[in-house]
């Protein structure tokens, strides 16, 4: 580098010398070598993207050339389940290490064929729903390449049906696999477990401390907090479109659609249909079906064919009874067509009930009951039975869908319990996308007075009205509750007054400077406030009355999670312009208050400042207007409650000042106001706003009572 | 000569710059970003007959895997449907029978009959009832029980036990459930056992302890960690505790430390509570002091985990990754501590702050598996009030109830119902009916007729549909949830109480705000008399109260619900004994739910005189001092209680006008004046001080009510009240 420049210095001094055809010359040179380096630099990077389009024709691979491996007949053969596994005695956890992101790590062993001693395959090599179970995981945040990196693994030994597979040289190939390491960390998926005669309700391939994702469990072989308990994915899911049908009144009442059920369990049935007549239909397998029609899609009672799952979507229950196996493809189907599941299987676990609040969506019936269910479910009210059928649809919907569905869902558990201060609500799981729309969770939801001997901060933002800030301090500290005063000085140019130009008070007076003027300085959570109450008053603010200030924060402390503030706004909504519009006359009804004086809970400063949705905070400090009506915003959101208006208080203007321009300005403002609300309501996409019709008064506020007895005597007017 | 060193020297600067431009290729590799693989997937293959791959299940197999008979049992699992007989419960719903003690009995086995015994499930005969409630032995006693007298292999048994059995059962646990304090998971049956809390020996019956969270947020300053010690200590860190304070792996410095002595309570906001055995009543601890558990991989079940949502209170985290859990919790949002903190004190006041609240829980879980479908819903469960407060018999669905209408996105409905108590009189109240009936709000008038003396026939012809409900004369009557209320919101009445429209109108408004709580008229306010070392209340007028009267006051019908079947009876029956008892009960009652005071409204003053005041039945006047046995109600309420629920507030709801000096015309509560300069006459209680203006053309004189019902009026927020800006009544008194 320090060559180059040396001779660059002396370069030009050289070439006023140098003969014409030789400067020709070296200048051929020159660039014939430079387009040679430019040529390299090219070639340099070229084979990188060659290189990734052959790994692109590699990956698109014939599952007929996947590599055989041969198991020896005496390979080893893992340990049998063990039942009493956990997640803190069987899991590796180590593995998993710290992730800043809170997410497991899943790796995918590569495809092989395996064989045994005579070559005879183990299993069929992979399933289509298998195959897309993986290729769901690859697809999705969890996984990775790296199998030094991985906290979870899963072989693409397809296990998803028993029956398809040679149990013990299966166990064989898991025990083969690189970091098998007896089962830790293995997650296996099945679907179909057990075989005939006796249909065990887990997996009979031995596999030791591996984790389960299982369909068909029985509290019996479930590891609670170790397994998961998956559906048995139903193809028609993707073979039929069936369309959405809303809740409400159908056909049926009850409605069994399974072919293959114990005589027993036929009897029970058909004996409910002679007791209740047309509102139970039991369906059967079609005998006397034409060549050609999948007898699938067909189901007959009597001579009458019906479609399935079509027919689901005319009942309003559906039973879903356990067969050999307790996990049943039907209820898939059942609750996509919004049928809601009547589960008589006794000790069986639903799919993800870890998660899944089954109540909602579905009714358990015990074995020995079968012959009441009519009765049962007639006790429902038919509003629950419309919620029901909605959360069913719901279900289906989020987690049986798709393999993909099933297989995010799966990982989504193992990784909650892994994280569990990151894990995702009980609500997250259950409630429909409409219900979590339209619901609210108040960050302050206890019930609760505060005590009053905490008291308030005071904070006073400020530019350089010093004398007025200065009364407005000596006012405030007046308070008995103030607690703490702070100054925001958000003024770059100007140092504050020297410490002992400040009025002398009773309570601490600390003073933030800002690094720039914006009116979000007095919505920021400074560490001095030590109190949850916070006062935010503008730095002209004289009129209020050390009584009033009083009150308003004793009517804070009954209403914690709320705005309470002195003058109130209104918003209306304008029909002919179509927009909302910002009102400041004095009116019956009350959806803001101003924050030139208004106490509110700390912790609303703190999401004022991160959590605020959209450019919100920008504009606001754009135009250096409108930060209350964004407060306003922004905790009637997160509360979903109404401010609360103090007193008669109605305006802010000081008795001596002069409206300078009145009108003009008040027009402009109105406008600019109006924009603010038309604005933020696009932002939080809802107009979150709530309006009340009532302020609040001390108790024996102007009552027919002695002055001197009443504790806030002092209650300023408008 | 020279041309030969003008070329090397030529040839040396190419070199140079050869050199360099190598040496800077590789460099420049590295600052381009890699390209991202051409959208090439990694990892798991896209296979070129993907499409040809068979499904995991043949076609049929799905739909026939070869039906099986029903099982039989297998030995000793037992699960609900199994092992219960719910048939028994038919009709009735949950009966409860309890052994009764023989020899000697414990305080702790005294303070859980004595629950069982208040709780509205307890029945005496051991035939009638569902399930039957054994006892475990005591720790005192040293005896073991003989196996009971209705035992039947334990079916529909529930063995109790809130310490851990001190001797071996003599019998064999059959079919029974097991109810017993922390028991290990891998024992633990979920949906057939049920997990207690591990309960200190003086644990309250009654009331207990509140919460020690007086406010929402931590305290600035606050310790991040306490750890659970040996001995119910415990060890609060110091604001460094990048040494793993627990295991004792780490002997270095533990910062500034402060060792408790045993039954203080942890101030700090995450309390690391070990997995094992003994640290189990750390837990309680933790949950009264609003401290969030953290967990380290606990071995026993957590209490009440089949309706709890612990996820949202506690933090089960794995004892292996103390760094990780660490970083975690100092990493945790805001947002989630707070949730958090709060959920332990309201999981702590509902279910486990007294002996009595935890039987109750047991029994209410029994009751929510005999339900089946019309169970609480988890909502229920971990929202306030607790599930103890929200009888699922009401309604199967939470909007129906006054608590859940944030989280439902719902709101009450918009009517109400008056309920008028007509109690020893001879005349129907018509002036009072009218001016209820002239409310927008009312959908319907209820008189509920307590006299001796047949109904009288002459009702006045209202709006609104008119009911005339023949009572039981007893006070208590009142508050009956009878079926002809079809409204969210009651107003309930005495026959001589007065009320205007316009008061009627404003109250039923700022109910809709807070449909949990009572708003009333007039109030009384409670007060801890230190000469007679008991509680006393005033009808005084003072600066706050804590009670309104029942005689006018709204609240939501649930309570009449909650007021008959879940109040002990023996509370009931006082009330009946004493009747202004009934509205001591009311505001207990209500303030135990809500934990919040009721709601004062503006009632017109200087009528008083003109007016009679409003009555509560039978007792004393309004400014009366209630009578000395009334005073000894209060007592006998909190002691029912087990605490002193009621809570005072110092403010009242006004019009957002009230008293102000500005036009009459911005008023809502006031009737429209006829004309812009005729002050109206007769001066309305909400409407002091109106001055009129003179000047604005009688179309704007229209009340509000009128514009809004105009079409294409209306607003259309979430709120669906409705206002239009052009209409607006004029400008007149902007500048007053």
């Amino acid at each position: 580098m320090c060559a180059s420049v040396k001779y660059n210095i002396r370069g030009p001094a050289l070439i006023p010398r140098m003969k014409t055809k030789h400067r020709i010359y070296y200048i051929t040179l020159f660039s014939i070598v430079l387009l040679g380096l430019i040529a390299t630099g090219m070639f340099q990077f070229w084979p990188h993207s060659i290189e990734s389009s052959s790994d692109w024709s590699v990956q698109k691979r014939s599952i007929r050339d996947v590599p055989v491996v041969r198991l020896p007949a005496d390979s080893p053969v893992p340990e049998r389940g063990d039942l009493s596994c956990r997640m803190h005695t069987c899991f590796d956890v180590y593995r998993c290490g710290f992730n800043p992101k809170n997410k497991i790590k899943v790796y995918i062993y590569s495809l092989k064929k395996y064989v045994d001693d005579a070559g005879v395959p183990v299993s069929s090599t992979i399933s289509q729903e298998y195959n897309e179970l993986l290729t769901a995981v690859a697809d999705s945040d969890y996984y990775t390449e790296d199998i030094a990196r991985a906290c979870l693994f899963i072989p693409s030994i397809d296990l998803l049906n028993q029956n398809a597979l040679r149990v013990k040289e299966t166990a064989q190939a898991l025990a083969q696999l690189s970091r098998w390491d007896r089962g830790t960390n293995h997650l296996l998926f099945n679907m179909l477990p057990g075989g005939p005669p006796d249909y065990n309700t887990a997996l009979d391939v031995p596999r030791d401390r591996a984790l389960l994702a299982g369909g068909g469990f029985s509290t019996w072989t479930y590891r609670q907090g170790y397994d998961v308990s998956i559906p048995v994915y139903s193809p028609l899911s993707a073979e039929v479109d069936l369309p959405e049908k809303g809740p409400g009144p159908r056909r049926y009442f009850l409605l069994s659609s399974q072919m293959a059920l114990h005589p027993e369990y036929r009897e029970e049935l058909a004996a409910l249909q002679a007791r209740h007549g047309e509102a139970v239909l039991v369906l059967d397998k079609c005998t006397n079906l034409s060549e050609g029609i999948p007898a699938a899609r067909k189901r007959c009672h009597k001579h009458q064919v019906f479609d399935y799952p079509q027919v689901l979507q005319e009942a309003t229950f559906c039973v879903v009874l356990r067969g050999a196996r307790l996990g049943q493809a039907v209820l898939s189907d059942v609750l996509r067509a919004g049928c809601i599941p009547v589960i008589i299987a006794d000790s069986y676990i639903l799919p993800f009930s870890e998660v899944l609040d089954w109540k909602r969506a579905s009714v358990a019936v015990p074995e020995e009951k079968m012959s009441d269910v009519h009765g049962i479910l007639q006790s429902i009210p038919q509003r629950q039975i419309e919620e029901m059928q909605r959360q069913a649809r719901w279900f289906w919907e989020a987690y049986f869908q798709s393999i993909k569905a099933i297989a995010l869902a799966t990982l989504q558990i193992i990784n909650d319990r892994i994280y569990p201060y990151a894990a995702i609500s009980y609500e997250d799981w259950n409630d429909p996308p409409s219900v979590k729309w339209g619901s609210v969770s108040n960050p302050l939801f206890l019930p609760l007075i505060p005590p009053q001997s905490q008291g308030f901060t005071a904070i006073v933002l400020t530019y350089d009205r010093v004398e007025s800030l200065f009364r407005v301090i000596t006012e405030v500290s007046k308070v008995p509750s103030l607690s703490k005063l702070l100054v925001v000085w958000n003024n770059q140019n100007k140092n504050p007054p020297e410490d002992s130009l400040w009025p002398k008070i009773r309570v601490p007076l600390k003073v933030v400077r800002t690094a720039e003027n914006k009116l979000s300085n007095r919505f920021f959570p400074y560490d001095e406030i030590e109190t949850e109450a916070v006062l935010a008053i503008d730095d002209d603010i004289i009129m209020l009355t050390s009584d009033e200030l009083q009150f308003g924060y004793e009517v804070w402390r009954e209403f914690p999670d709320r705005l309470v503030g002195y003058p109130g706004r209104l918003h209306l909504w304008d029909h002919e312009m179509s927009k909302w519009k910002y009102e400041s006359e004095w009116t019956n009804e009350v959806s803001m208050v101003l924050t030139g004086a208004a106490f509110y809970h700390k912790y609303f400063n703190y999401l004022y400042t991160y959590k605020m949705p959209g450019d919100i905070k920008n504009w606001v400090d754009a135009h250096m207007n409108c930060e209350d009506i964004a407060m306003n915003f922004l905790v009637a959101n997160v509360t979903g409650k109404a401010v609360i208006k103090v007193t008669p208080r109605k305006k802010f203007k000081c008795p001596e000042c002069t409206a300078i321009d009145g009108l003009s300005l008040d027009q402009t403002h109105m406008v600019e106001r109006s924009e603010c609300i038309n604005k933020f309501a696009s932002v939080f996409g809802t107009m979150p706003l709530k309006v009340v019709e009532h302020r609040a008064d001390p108790v024996l506020y102007k009552d027919d009572f002695p002055e001197k007895l009443k504790s806030f005597p002092n209650i300023g007017s408008l | 000569m020279q041309s030969w060193r003008r070329k090397s020297l030529w040839l040396a600067l190419l070199a140079s710059w050869l050199l360099v431009l190598l040496g800077l290729f590789p460099l420049l590799r590295l600052a381009v970003p890699t390209s991202p693989r051409a959208g090439a997937p990694q990892g798991w293959p896209r296979w070129l007959d993907a499409e040809l791959l068979q499904s995991f299940a043949k076609p049929g197999e799905l739909l026939e895997d070869g039906p099986r008979p029903p099982q039989a049992l297998r030995g000793g699992s037992c699960n609900w449907g199994a092992c219960f007989d719910t048939s028994k419960c038919r009709g009735g719903g949950l009966k409860v029978f309890v052994y009764p003690a023989a020899g000697p009995v414990s305080e702790t086995r005294r303070k859980i009959l004595a629950s069982v015994e208040g709780s509205r499930y307890h029945t005496l005969s051991a035939a009638e009832a569902c399930l039957l409630l054994l006892l475990s032995p005591d720790t005192s006693t040293g005896e073991c029980d003989p196996v009971p007298p209705q035992w039947d292999g334990g079916r529909n048994h529930l063995v109790l036990s809130l310490h851990p059995a001190p001797c071996p059962r003599t019998f064999q646990l059959g079919q029974a459930m097991v109810a017993e304090a922390s028991p290990t998971v891998d024992t633990f049956r979920p949906g057939f056992d049920v997990a207690l809390p591990l309960l200190p020996e003086a644990h309250p019956l009654r009331g207990g302890v509140p919460g020690q969270l007086r406010q929402h947020s931590p305290r600035p300053g606050v310790a991040l960690l306490a750890l659970a010690e040996d001995g119910g200590r415990w060890h609060v860190a110091g604001t460094d505790f990048s040494a793993c304070p627990w295991d004792g792996r780490c002997e270095q410095d533990r910062g500034p430390k402060q060792t408790h002595p045993g039954a203080t309570l942890p101030n700090a906001t995450f309390c690391l509570i070990p997995g094992r055995g003994p640290d189990v009543l750390h837990f309680l601890q933790a949950l009264q002091a609003g401290c969030i558990p953290v967990l380290l991989s606990p071995r026993w079940e957590l209490p009440f985990s089949e309706v709890i949502d612990w996820t949202k209170a506690a933090i089960v985290a794995d004892e292996r990754l103390p760094l990780q859990v660490l970083t975690a919790l100092q990493e945790m949002p805001l947002t989630r501590v707070l949730a958090l903190r709060q959920q332990t004190q309201f999981l702590w006041d509902a279910y486990f702050s007294s002996v009595e609240k935890v039987i109750h829980t047991t029994l209410e879980i029994i009751q929510d598996r005999i339900f089946g479908p019309s169970a609480h819903p988890s909502l229920l469960w971990n929202s306030p009030p607790g599930a103890i407060l929200a009888l699922p018999t009401f309604s199967p669905s939470p909007s129906d109830f006054p608590f859940y209408h944030l989280q439902q996105g719902s709101r009450p409905l918009g009517r109400f119902s008056a309920l008028i108590w007509a109690g020893a009189l001879g005349q129907p109240p018509l002036k009072l009916i009218q001016a209820v009936a002239g409310s927008e709000h009312c959908a319907q008038i209820l008189v509920l007729w307590s006299s001796e003396k047949p109904p009288p026939t002459g009702w006045p012809k209202t709006a609104v549909p008119l009911t005339v409900i023949d009572g039981h004369r007893k006070v208590s009557d009142r508050f009956f949830p009878y079926s002809a209320i079809s409204t969210d919101a009651i107003l309930s009445l005495d026959a001589h109480s007065s009320l205007s429209t316009s008061e009627v109108d404003f109250a039923f408004v700022v109910w809709q705000s807070f449909p949990e709580r009572m708003v009333g008229f007039l109030t009384w306010s409670h007060f801890w008399d230190e000469a007679r070392g008991g509680w006393g209340y005033t009808a005084k007028r003072t600066n706050e109260f804590s009670m309104v009267l029942t005689s006018a006051a709204f609240y939501h019908r649930y309570y009449h619900t909650l007021f008959t079947h879940a109040l002990p009876k023996a509370l009931r029956t006082l009330a009946d004994e004493a009747p202004t008892c009934v509205d001591v009960l009311m505001n207990f009652l209500v303030a135990s739910v809500t934990k919040l005071p009721p709601i004062k409204v503006p009632y017109g003053m200087w009528h008083q005189e003109a007016r009679p005041p409003p009555l509560e039945p039978g007792g004393p006047g309004l400014r009366q001092e209630p009578q000395p046995a009334a005073q000894n109600c209060i007592n006998q309420m909190a002691a029912g209680f087990g605490h002193m629920p009621l809570v005072s507030s110092r403010l009242r709801l006004d019009p957002v006008l009230f008293k102000d000096p500005v036009s009459v015309l911005r008023k809502k509560s006031s009737p429209p004046p006829r004309s812009c300069l005729t002050p109206t006459p007769a001066p309305d209680p909400l409407r002091f001080h109106s001055r009129v203006c003179p000047l604005v053309p009688t179309l704007f004189m229209l009340p509000r009510k009128v514009h809004r019902q105009a079409p294409g009026l209306t607003r259309e927020s979430r709120e669906g009240t409705a206002v239009s800006s052009s209409l607006w009544p004029g400008r007149c008194a902007t500048n007053i």
